[in-house]
């Protein structure tokens, strides 16, 4: 297996924040995936040695200041994601690929309603079920990690 | 002895620092200490704008689709249609300037009634005209970005208009770019008039649909359907007169003290690249004004001194 540098880890979030932050519009921004929250699972899943909460929660910043969202909101939904994330992360070898789907499905979830909660407390209004689509697009698109070579199953049998 | 001494002291297996739920406290920590500060103390300003002209390039990669795919759009528009606008656009111009001389008139009519009446003249406002980079990155605050920012002397708290209506005001100035808090937004307030008989309102965005509600008003207050709600200006931010939204719908519920009245934006507020944002009058009502009141209390005594 190839060592993952921390290069490849920065340039492949960062080109998930560039398509978050594509102009958007309409339905395409109420079914848009969270692109960099993907991408940091991914990392999360497959090199936690480098890739640790520390890493989610700097990252969860800089949504923070592209969306112009108050600071620390996303921030602290990341990390708890990814302490999540984490806490199961030795087990995902075993896992097939339903079990990980939700597995990460779960944690898609997790994030947004972290959020949401946070968003509650600062006197935003409720949304209504398709706030959810993100994670629902979300977890199609890691359909492709699942069936491509780039699979965290995938580099569990390598192993 | 090296051997006795590795098996008193056996090497971490993992070397992996604190624990993931140490960690995890910590950030979280960290991002509640943050959120308080910028919500309440309002110290991460700058911090946001720096950070925002870092990304400003970003920003500007992002958007190149696009702007290529409505340039080669624009491009291969067909001569008919081409002549058609032009058509249109002629008519429309040909219309607006006999308006617009006799506005002139009347403008300068209202000057000179305003100033044999002594009261303050209404301020020019500039405007600038600017284009819509994306809409807001969360669907559930209705914002947007526009390309004019502080180099463009843009101001917080300026009005965001389009040729038919309001759309909002500017809530945040980065260096390149300006949020635009839509109408419709929750957070957003406007001062309101109704055309028909004046009545003053001050109107709320509903925040999930794009509409716009009236609180506060009693049950029996005198608005209709359809009626069409204009800027009173009163703020000083908005001028007098720009149409906000239209009157769509009227409850009143007999258990409630409050009228629920729902109206619909006039100006296009989801569909205009271009918007133009109005500057802030500069404040000299106010302070000519309280010029005035304290000359007031000082001319009087010394007119009432000899009697």
């Amino acid at each position: 297996m190839r060592p993952i540098s921390l290069k490849s880890i920065y340039l492949s979030l960062l080109i998930a924040l560039l398509l978050q932050m594509l102009p958007w519009a309409g339905f395409g921004l109420m079914l848009r995936p969270d692109f960099v929250l993907l991408v940091l699972l991914y990392w999360l899943l497959r090199s936690p040695q480098i890739c640790n909460i520390g890493t989610a929660w700097l990252v969860g910043l800089v949504i923070d200041l592209a969306t112009g969202s108050l600071f620390g909101q996303s921030a602290l939904a990341y990390a708890l994601t990814a302490f999540f994330a984490l806490s199961y992360q030795r087990r995902l070898a075993l896992f097939n690929t339903w079990q990980q789907s939700s597995y990460v499905f779960a944690l898609l979830l997790l994030t947004q309603i972290t959020i949401m909660i946070l968003k509650l407390f600062a006197g935003g209004e409720s949304p209504g079920l398709v706030y959810f689509l993100p994670s629902l697009s979300g977890i199609l698109l890691w359909q492709f990690v699942i069936f491509s070579r780039i699979g965290i199953d995938s580099h569990a049998q390598k192993n | 002895m090296p051997r006795a001494m590795q098996h008193q002291h056996p090497p971490a297996f993992f070397v992996r620092g604190p624990s993931p739920f140490a960690r995890l406290v910590f950030f979280i920590a960290l991002s509640l200490a943050l959120m308080a500060i910028d919500s309440r103390l309002h110290y991460l300003t700058e911090v946001r704008q720096g950070f925002v002209a870092l990304l400003h390039p970003l920003q500007l990669l992002a958007n190149t689709p696009t702007n290529l795919y409505l340039d080669a759009k624009e491009y291969l528009v067909t001569h008919d249609t081409l002549m058609k606008d032009n058509r249109k656009l002629t008519k429309k111009v040909l219309e607006q300037g006999a308006e617009l001389q006799r506005f002139r008139a009347l403008e300068t009519e209202n000057a000179h009634l305003r100033s044999l009446l002594g009261t303050a003249q209404t301020l020019k406002q500039p405007a600038k005209l600017g284009e819509i980079l994306h809409m807001g990155r969360d669907p559930f605050t209705h914002k947007v970005v526009v390309n004019l920012g502080a180099r463009q002397n843009v101001e917080a708290g300026e009005a965001a208009v389009d040729e038919a209506g309001v759309i909002g005001q500017v809530t945040r100035v980065y260096p390149f770019s300006s949020e635009v808090t839509l109408i419709t937004d929750k957070e957003l307030a406007i001062p309101i008039q109704v055309e028909r008989n004046g009545l003053r309102a001050i109107a709320f965005g509903h925040g999930r649909d794009t509409t716009i509600d009236l609180p506060y008003l009693p049950a029996n207050v005198d608005i209709r359907k359809g009626d069409k709600l204009i800027t009173s200006g009163i703020d000083g931010v908005y001028p007098i007169g720009l149409a906000v939204a239209e009157v769509t719908q009227i409850e009143r519920n007999p258990d409630s003290p409050f009228a629920h009245i729902v109206a619909q934006p006039i100006a296009g507020i989801e569909n205009h690249r271009q918007i133009l944002l109005l500057s802030i009058p500069k404040a000299e009502t106010p302070t000519g004004l309280t010029v005035e009141t304290k000359n007031k209390p000082a001319l009087t005594p010394t007119e009432h001194a000899p009697h």
